[in-house]
């Protein structure tokens, strides 16, 4: 007997969580996307793979899990000048062409290897810092690793930490997009359903209308329209055309709650109708909303890997799971498959966790569903 | 003639075609094919990196198109196709022509009895004249046709730029009105005289884009020319579905020839022997499916739906370690014909444009110190795989004027790059990023395609100019609209390419000649300078006098900094075992006509 249970009802976020605690799947999803956070904010905060741009290893280093340890590395000369060319064994004929900047580049190195009559503007430049025809600046010698645990890519760079850089960027990509997407679906939403009449028409009209271009080709379309290439832009271009399914949704929802009885009281109270939407129905079907948010991020990451993959995604000097699996084809018929797997692998994890996740959350969240506590 | 700097054009479509292109080119398979004279037909299938963008020799300016054009239409002059280097041979004409001491009058005489390809337009068989040429020439400068390779002749024939002046005035090109300088002696004769010695014009009449095209045909399809081709050669267009595929047709009413070239590479003595004494042209059918993805070129290769592929990046997938054809490949019996494009690729400045232009100092170390940034071994390198060679000059290896002494004014070095920026004032902002010396943001817009290998020249740019703290941004677009942008001056920075037109180096400098700006001087690089020096070289026969002139002319190009020179791509194609007579040409592009298919072997 346990009195102090009987005393009142628990409130309903206490009973989903019970419900969602009952899940076991739920929670070992729930563990993962919660992990995928905490590395999207060490890397955001630039706790880790803040040096992905670093080319540490050799072009399309191997991957290597033993690597690590063995920690093998070898000397690669880096020229700080081209000399591809074999010395000339015979003296090129003078030219008069008058090179402007011959003079300042003289002075930063030695004479070139025929007097011109070319006047270059630059010459006395190039001379004051050092320029010379012959002679370069002695090439470096830097130290590059020969493989890395997950493998280099095409410049030599850590495929891990432009894994995690990719995570951060996704994962950052799906969730605002999914946010934004869900604000404009939920406002257009309750205003259709609440008023109806005209205001319905007109957002239902629009709605028709994005719902009537195919989405690929909406999304390149806006893409191809808005060039600027970027994480903003991505995000923009997903969130603006990805609220149509909320609409519906909450559209549906506030026409059932504006006959509903606590409604009818609220008006007759005078209470404004803004008031009434967002103070008194949205709680009512903020479910809804959570769990498209969720099903919406699962898509948005998704359209980014296949924005970034055609070309219109993230910026050159960014990185994100899309681009990665753009740079790996091209790559993956010489062999190189570890960039391919590593951002394909934790794509599959996130997304599979994060759907489980969701499937989780909107049992956990029926209130009609019997659970723990019900 | 223009052609991409990467191999692929860009479109988001193509990369869906990495998966699904084998069943669309089963799709379009035929089942039922047309039956050439003794029983299967003989169809050669290749694939094209990019779309074409139409049929009017005179209007289209990328390669791929015109190598279309090549084979449906015919010049007065060809090359022959197995004499190295490229040697003029007569095509439409009966023989070279005849020069007048002075140099300036070209008399031809066409042989008799060539007919156009049957066309709505014709309401009886229709002969090749001399007037078709007159008419072709003329129509290169029509204003409103606005030809990209009106260059070519441009001031050069006597009497036609007077009629350009008045069709400017008149809003319309006066066809009719003989000139002298197109003067057609008789039905089958044409005089050409031009308005100074030209020692290149034999080469210029050689061109795709100086094919014969009939009037009738022009006007019949007024707009529409660009999708009908009408010509004299040995193909027609028998389906063009736009972007995708092209198919031609052998005419059975095409006059033919026999197969007979000499060469002295002794190499080609097994491909002489394969063709020698045929009569062509053997090939019934040439199927052209645009795969603008090179993985993809290569697996449909693999799978064998392509007769011969370019090998392109995929150069581990061929040689052994050694250098050697892999057994894979020697098992099946392909063959690997190897050469160099006579072809330079670069990325221009535009000298208009109030960032980066102009010929001031401190505009010149700008570009030069970019220049000096910019990793070239490394793009040939991780790149293109070793697939290349650094060009040095804008004049490419085997083309008359390069000289493989020359050693490039602007060499890669990112320290000298910045203590160049340093000595003109490009000093750094809070952010890091180089300011121009007054103060304002620079910021460089290089335009790009948006394939996977257009990402990793972005990336080596983006790399190459982190060096020197130049902040850089990529203009995604579709090749098309780049190429407009560029004529109009409009373009900041762009990686383009080009490959011979014909083996001259005048056919490389005029890419950088002044009043060539709006055409092909994509950079609008406007030195009097270099103006004089190339006008100069333009009035000598080849000669060591002109050689040293096109290094006077090519150190002029980078003491202004015009260009960020690239590579010369190594062309190494692989060639299945029944196509015979495959040798790469260095100016001609479409080599239907010269191969046949054997038939047996392909079974």
């Amino acid at each position: 007997m346990s009195a102090a249970v009987s005393h009142y009802s628990k409130g309903f976020w206490q009973l989903t969580w019970r419900r969602l605690a009952m899940d076991r799947v739920g929670v070992v999803s729930l563990i993962i996307v919660l992990m995928f956070f905490m590395i999207i904010l060490f890397s955001a905060f630039g706790l880790i793979a803040s040096d992905w741009n670093h080319e540490v290893a050799i072009n399309d280093a191997p991957p290597d899990l033993w690597g690590i340890l063995t920690d093998k590395h070898t000397s690669v000369i880096q020229p700080s000048s081209n000399n591809t060319l074999s010395e000339i064994s015979e003296p090129l004929p003078e030219l008069s062409v008058v090179d402007p900047l011959a003079e300042d580049i003289a002075k930063l190195r030695t004479p070139i290897d025929f007097s011109s009559h070319i006047i270059d503007p630059l010459a006395d430049t190039l001379r004051d810092i050092g320029y010379s025809q012959y002679v370069s600046t002695d090439p470096t010698t830097i130290e590059k690793r020969t493989s890395l645990p997950f493998g280099g890519d095409r410049w030599g760079r850590d495929v891990l930490k432009k894994t995690i850089k990719g995570t951060q960027t996704s994962l950052f990509v799906g969730l605002t997009a999914a946010l934004l997407a869900t604000f404009l679906g939920t406002l257009f939403g309750a205003f259709a359903g609440y008023y109806g009449s005209y205001i319905d028409d007109t957002l239902n009209w629009i709605y028709s209308v994005f719902n009537a271009i195919p989405y690929l080709l909406l999304v390149l379309a806006i893409a191809a329209v808005l060039q600027k290439r970027g994480i903003a832009t991505v995000v923009l271009i997903l969130g603006l055309t990805g609220w149509t399914g909320v609409f519906r949704l909450i559209r549906a929802e506030y026409m059932k709650h504006r006959a509903r009885e606590y409604v009818m009281a609220a008006r007759a109270f005078g209470v404004s109708s803004l008031r009434i939407m967002f103070i008194h129905i949205l709680p009512n079907v903020s479910h809804i909303v959570l769990v498209e948010i969720s099903i919406l991020t699962v898509a948005f990451i998704k359209s980014e890997v296949i924005l970034s993959f055609l070309g219109f995604g993230v910026a050159v000097d960014d990185v994100s799971w899309g681009s990665m699996l753009n740079d790996a084809q091209s790559e993956l018929i010489l062999g190189h498959w570890w960039e391919l797997v590593a951002a394909g692998g934790a794509m599959a994890l996130l997304v599979t966790a994060f759907s489980l996740f969701t499937d989780a959350i909107r049992d956990a969240l029926d209130p009609k569903a019997q659970g723990a506590g019900a | 003639m223009l052609r991409l700097t990467h191999y692929l054009l860009n479109r988001a479509v193509s990369r869906f075609c990495v998966l699904c292109i084998g069943s669309v080119l089963s799709m379009f398979m035929p089942t039922s094919a047309v039956h050439a004279d003794n029983g299967e037909p003989k169809v050669l299938r290749v694939a094209f990196p990019t779309a074409e963008t139409g049929f009017d020799p005179a209007r289209v300016h990328d390669m791929y198109s015109s190598t279309i054009n090549e084979s449906i239409f015919e010049r007065l002059l060809t090359y022959d196709y197995l004499a190295r280097p490229a040697r003029l041979t007569p095509m439409v004409a009966e023989s070279l022509p005849k020069i007048s001491d002075d140099g300036k009058t070209y008399t031809f005489r066409i042989k008799r009895g060539i007919y156009f390809s049957d066309d709505s337009a014709f309401s009886t068989p229709r002969e090749l004249v001399a007037e078709d040429f007159a008419y072709s020439f003329k129509r290169m400068l029509d204003p409103r046709l606005r030809s990209p390779w009106a260059f070519m002749i441009e001031g050069k024939i006597a009497g036609l730029d007077a009629l350009v002046e008045k069709a400017k005035r008149n809003g319309k090109f006066d066809y009719d009105t003989p000139i002298d300088g197109l003067y057609v002696v008789d039905r089958y004769t044409l005089r050409i005289t031009l308005n100074a010695p030209d020692y290149n014009f034999n080469y210029i009449v050689a061109h795709t884009p100086f094919s014969a095209v009939a009037r009738e045909v022009v006007e019949h399809y007024g707009e529409d020319i660009m999708a009908h081709p009408v010509g004299t050669g040995p193909y027609r267009l028998k389906q063009w579905i736009r972007g995708a595929r092209i198919v031609l047709e052998k005419r059975t009413d095409y006059r033919g020839m026999v197969w007979d070239f000499q060469s002295n590479d002794k190499n080609d003595d097994p491909l002489i022997r394969e063709m020698e004494g045929k009569r062509l042209p053997l090939i019934d059918r040439v199927e052209i499916f645009i795969i603008e993805e090179a993985q993809s070129s290569w697996l449909a290769f693999e799978r064998n739906e392509l007769d011969y592929v370019g090998i392109g990046v995929f150069r581990d997938k061929v040689f052994e370690h050694d250098g050697s054809l892999k057994a894979v490949w020697q098992k099946q019996n392909v063959r690997l014909v190897q050469a160099i494009d006579p072809e330079i690729t670069y990325t221009f400045f535009n000298f208009r444009d109030p960032m980066i232009g102009g010929f001031s100092k401190e505009k010149l170390a700008l570009r030069r110190a970019i220049i000096m940034a910019y990793d070239r071994q490394e793009e040939i390198r991780v790149i293109r795989k070793d697939q290349a060679i650094q060009a040095n000059m804008p004049i490419p290896a085997g083309v008359v004027g390069h000289d493989p002494r020359y050693r490039p004014l602007n060499r890669y070095d990112p320290a000298l790059a910045n203590k160049l920026l340093d000595a003109f004032g490009y000093r750094k902002d809070k952010n890091g990023w180089r300011t121009l010396p007054d103060g304002s943001p620079l910021t460089l817009k290089l335009a790009t395609g948006t394939t996977a290998i257009d990402r990793q020249f972005n990336e080596l740019w983006k790399k190459a100019m982190d060096k020197i703290a130049v902040h850089i941004e990529f203009n995604p677009g579709k090749f098309a609209d780049h190429i407009k942008a560029t004529k109009a001056c409009q373009l900041q920075m762009w990686g383009t390419a080009w490959i011979a037109d014909y083996p001259d180096g005048d056919n490389f400098m005029q890419l950088l000649y002044g009043p060539n700006t709006g055409q092909s001087n994509n950079g609008c690089y406007e030195s009097s300078a270099f103006d004089a020096l190339y006008e100069k070289a333009n009035r000598l026969p080849d000669s060591p006098e002109r050689n040293h002139l096109f290094l006077e002319m090519t150190r002029q190009m980078e003491v202004d900094g015009a260009w960020v020179l690239g590579v010369s791509r190594k062309s190494n194609v692989l060639v299945r075992p029944w196509v015979l007579g495959y040798k790469r040409h260095p100016i001609l592009n479409a080599p239907w006509l010269y191969l046949d298919i054997d038939l047996t072997l392909k079974q």
